[in-house]
């Protein structure tokens, strides 16, 4: 191992050591500093990622500038989401070392699926996140609906893994080797144990993703997750699945039935994503079937794939995660000692709570795909993506049922500006913290939203293909 | 110089730039109201200045023909969207339009509004942005996006200070409009990829997708796309149904910018984009076009008759008066098509002034049932004035505005097809009964209700007597304001009469 891999594992290095430090620190001595400690750790993770863009080629590992874009992506997510939680977990008594060090070890997970070249190393990664959110989740032990979502998100979460295993193991049964380059090798020609594994794979990707069909446990999971929980695993988890699907895609070689298998799972999760949220009343599960949808359109990006689909989808889905982390984040620090889970406990709140207020809206904007929240440019790209490919009949539906998910992101808008305050909540002032953890997502938003060509031009030099 | 300032980029910032000067005084209603009206002012004032100096613009060489004014740089290039204004006759009366319908907007709702009033003033400038910025527009792209966000401001508009349903009118405008603008962006999209594949150029620039060749069929869906979009913001019978709820329940302000303008963006948009860029698909659908315009204008006058609610009522009459407008554009024949784009200035003008007159006597008695007034005449003779002036103006007296839009669409269809401007006739006839009626019951009769109504403040003559001097002026003498729009109208036909 040379000097310069060191610099380039320096940031992994640092979430996987500081989750251990963390931990043992608070053995010693619990308390607050921990947060403080977990944000200096995620920063200097950050700065060390930022700071040394080397590339290093290791067994099992690649950093790339693909895996440096996911890394800096998720460390940011991460950090927002740990901001949130600081100020939520102190109403909520949620005291003790397990929080940021599991968050930690998550985003080391997250690392390291990112950067996997082969099989076992992205198992590893993508189980090793997941790992951590079932610590999450669960992360009330008090809490009814945190326990029961903990155990819903675990019994589905080793179900996939179980698939995911499954299918690794047949493609090494077909071809013998786990590494992702050689198996791309055999892809042209591929059997039927190829295929089947290649099946499971994807379906294992469809839980990670909450694709439909394997979404049932979304809703559930994002209702009983605490807000800031939710808020990461909404979006730094979605997009480390997405680097996980993006990694496996040449597996899958020039074999139609990707396109066909990714084209009803977008079409059923656009559908029934958005339609399902429409008859929500909780907030938090009407965005986490919204969610649903929203990976639908994703899909479609990955569904017109070789015409450009894969910039459009990581760009889709950074922005949806700046939206993500805005909402989530605005529900934590709305919410004081109980989460107001109606929708109709929103109503007024926009002018009670004018910067969280704000940052939901525009963030139901965004999400709902209009001008000039990023949204928008999202939309733009997956549509003109999937139009390119020829995917016409998908877009119409797409586009449609965007229609559908405008009516009840507005719902949202309407609660917050245009019904009457509710007299019986006190707004609390936000502390500096949860300011520019809002301030900051939102302001990628607009940012996006009106002068989004340096990101599309780092994704054009990321993705190249 | 003129040209050397981005003049239009001014044009949409300088709205912008006003809402950062409220901020400051957010929550101090007595500033921030002369701040936002200095504003709109200052627009108004470069607007006419632009109108003012248009002939001398037009003998300078432009970057596009027939532009008096053009700006373009890039915006995204990986998505091919350029940043590209443009500003010819026909932009510069409806720029003209949206200065000066603001200005009457901000007025009329000078002491209306009484809560969060900085709220209600940044969207007020917001959307006189977009609307500046939709009538600028010559990237597809950049209209598209503009399109959009003057919708945002208006679904607060309405959501917020408007009365009745105003949640389920606001919803119910944003979804209809929504859901034609879709299915535009898609069109949009795809027109750009054909033009792609045809040049290898990425663009959304108007004037290269012009020159795309488009098969049938392929033409016939994508215009399919752009007329959906616009006939709901005109709006056409039977995709009409939004607009009567949205009118009723929106604030005095809302309902004149709505009539004013928003209904405008929808004709402009077929007369800049739709027609132009499909030529062969938009004659396919002329005669679709022209039946639903006269099912709307006589459909709306006869529901128009029956309405008790007097903003209801001139809501109906917007959809009649729109449907000329309509028929102006189904002929695509020069004179018609002048008449049409007039008749959109005049039915800003006069519509705005008759929403004004309601919501000033909502102010006074809180209700706008036609069955509670009666005898205004006696009572307050300045505002029954006004009130008869902008009914006669609005039925078509000749020497006020609407009678000569009216006329020129009717004209100009009569070479064409007579049949149809012998049906819309009927409609004129229609017009006269309702508003006969209307007059008949608020301003004349006898007294049905004692309410306390006193007559007009000196900003409300202020308002009604500017807007009664731009009517007269236009109907007196259009010959400028045809001037102006008669180049690039022209260049849209093609120049043969």
């Amino acid at each position: 191992m040379t000097q310069f891999d060191l610099y380039a594992l320096a940031p992994l290095i640092i979430l996987a050591g500081g989750s251990i430090l963390v931990l043992l620190a608070g053995a010693l001595k619990p308390g607050g500093y921990l947060y403080a400690l977990t944000g200096a750790l995620i920063a200097a993770a950050l700065v060390a990622g930022l700071l040394y863009p080397v590339d290093a080629l290791m067994p099992g590992l690649a950093i790339t500038p693909f895996s440096r874009f996911f890394a800096v992506f998720y460390c940011t997510a991460g950090m927002v989401a740990l901001l949130f939680a600081t100020g939520y977990n102190r109403r909520r008594g949620i005291a003790g070392e397990e929080y940021p060090a599991t968050l930690l070890f998550a985003l080391a997970g997250m690392w390291a699926a990112c950067a996997a070249t082969d099989l076992l190393m992205l198992f590893l990664g993508l189980e090793a996140f997941t790992f951590g959110f079932y610590i999450l989740v669960a992360i009330r032990r008090d809490s009814v609906k945190g326990g029961e979502a903990g155990l819903k998100y675990l019994l589905n979460g080793t179900l996939s893994a179980a698939i995911m295993g499954m299918g690794m193991a047949l493609l090494y049964a077909a071809t013998g080797t786990i590494k992702i380059a050689e198996l791309a090798l055999v892809a042209n020609q591929p059997g039927m144990l190829f295929l089947t594994g290649v099946c499971l794979l994807l379906l294992g990707m469809a839980f990670k993703l909450s694709l439909v069909p394997a979404h049932l446990w979304t809703a559930d999971v994002y209702q009983g997750a605490p807000a800031p929980v939710t808020a990461l695993f909404s979006t730094a988890s979605k997009a480390a699945s997405l680097a996980a699907l993006l990694l496996l895609l040449p597996i899958f070689g020039t074999w139609h039935g990707l396109r066909d298998l990714l084209w009803v799972l977008a079409l059923l999760s656009m559908l029934a994503g958005n339609f399902a949220a429409l008859l929500q009343s909780n907030i938090k599960r009407m965005l986490a079937w919204s969610s649903v949808g929203q990976m639908g359109y994703v899909a479609l990006a990955l569904v017109a794939a070789p015409s450009g689909g894969v910039r459009a989808a990581v760009f889709y889905m950074v922005i949806y995660a700046a939206a993500g982390l805005a909402s989530f984040g605005a529900l934590s620090v709305l919410s004081d000692k109980y989460e107001p889970a109606a929708l109709d406990d929103y109503r007024g709140l926009g002018y009670r709570s004018p910067l969280a207020g704000a940052a939901l809206a525009v963030a139901m904007f965004s999400l709902a795909g209009i001008p000039p929240a990023a949204g928008f440019m999202g939309k733009f790209g997956v549509f003109a993506a999937a139009l390119r490919g020829g995917e016409t009949a998908l877009a119409v539906i797409g586009m449609l049922s965007a229609l559908v998910a405008v009516y009840f992101y507005l719902r949202v808008v309407v609660m917050l500006y245009m019904k009457p305050v509710q007299e019986n909540i006190h707004s609390r002032p936000l502390d500096f913290f949860e300011i520019i953890a809002l301030a900051a997502p939102t302001a990628v938003t607009v940012l996006l939203g009106i002068h989004p060509q340096p990101m599309l031009d780092l994704l054009a030099e990321i993705f190249t293909r | 110089m003129l040209t050397e300032y981005p003049i239009l980029t001014i044009l949409i910032l300088l709205p912008l730039a006003g809402c950062l000067l409220l901020l400051p005084v957010w929550n101090c209603r007595l500033s921030a109201r002369p701040i936002a009206l200095a504003v709109a002012l200052a627009e108004l004032a470069l607007t006419v200045w632009l109108y003012a100096s248009w002939r001398g613009l037009a003998a300078l060489p432009s970057r596009l023909p027939g532009y008096l004014l053009a700006e373009d740089m890039p915006w995204i290039p990986a998505f091919g969207i350029r940043y590209t204004l443009g500003l010819d006759g026909i932009s510069l009366l409806m720029v003209m339009l949206t200065s000066f319908t603001f200005c009457m907007a901000l007025l009329v709702s000078w002491n209306s509004i009484k809560e969060k009033t900085g709220l209600f003033l940044t969207l007020m400038l917001t959307m006189e942005a977009g609307i500046m910025g939709v009538f600028l527009a010559l990237d597809l792209a950049l209209f598209y996006l503009l399109w959009e966000v003057m919708l945002i401001p208006m679904f607060f508009l309405i959501g917020i200070w408007g009365h009745g349903r105003k949640i389920y009118s606001t919803v119910k405008f944003f979804l209809f409009t929504m859901f034609g603008s879709l299915l535009m962006l898609l069109a949009i999209i795809a027109l750009h990829l054909l033009h792609a594949q045809q040049s290898g150029v990425a663009t959304f620039g108007l004037h290269e997708l012009l020159r795309t060749q488009l098969p049938a069929d392929t033409q016939l869906w994508l215009f399919a796309g752009f007329f959906l979009a616009f006939v709901i913001k005109f709006p056409l019978f039977p995709l009409h149904t939004w607009l009567p709820d949205a009118h009723t329940d929106a604030p005095t302000a809302g309902s004149v910018i709505l009539a004013g303008l928003l209904l405008k963006t929808g004709s402009y948009g077929l007369i800049r984009f739709g027609y132009p860029l499909f030529p062969q698909a938009a004659q396919t659908l002329t005669p679709l076009f022209y039946t639903l315009s006269l099912i709307g204008i006589i459909y709306a006058s006869l529901v128009a008759f029956a309405q008790e609610d007097m903003k209801r009522l001139i809501a109906y009459s917007s959809i009649a008066h729109m449907g000329y407008v309509a028929i102006g554009i189904a002929a695509w024949q020069p004179v018609a098509l002048s008449g049409s784009i007039l008749q959109m200035a005049n039915h800003g003008v006069t519509t705005g002034a008759l929403f004004c007159l309601v919501g000033m006597l909502d102010e006074r008695a809180h209700t706008r049932e036609i069955a509670a007034f009666g005898g205004l005449w006696g009572k307050i003779p300045q505002y029954s004035f006004f009130f008869l002036f902008f009914s006669l103006a609005s039925l078509g007296l000749p020497g006020l505005n609407n009678f000569v839009g009216e006329f020129l669409v009717l004209a100009g269809t009569m070479k064409k097809l007579p049949l149809v401007a012998a049906v819309a006739f009927i409609g004129i006839v229609l017009t006269l009964i309702y508003t006969v009626r209307l007059v008949q019951e608020v301003i004349f009769q006898q007294e049905r209700q004692s309410l306390p109504l006193s007559d007009l403040s000196p900003r409300e003559l202020l308002i009604l007597a500017v807007l009664a001097v731009v009517n007269i002026w236009m109907g007196v003498h259009p010959a400028p304001l045809l001037d102006l729009i008669h180049g690039p109208v022209q260049l849209l036909i093609g120049g043969g009469m």
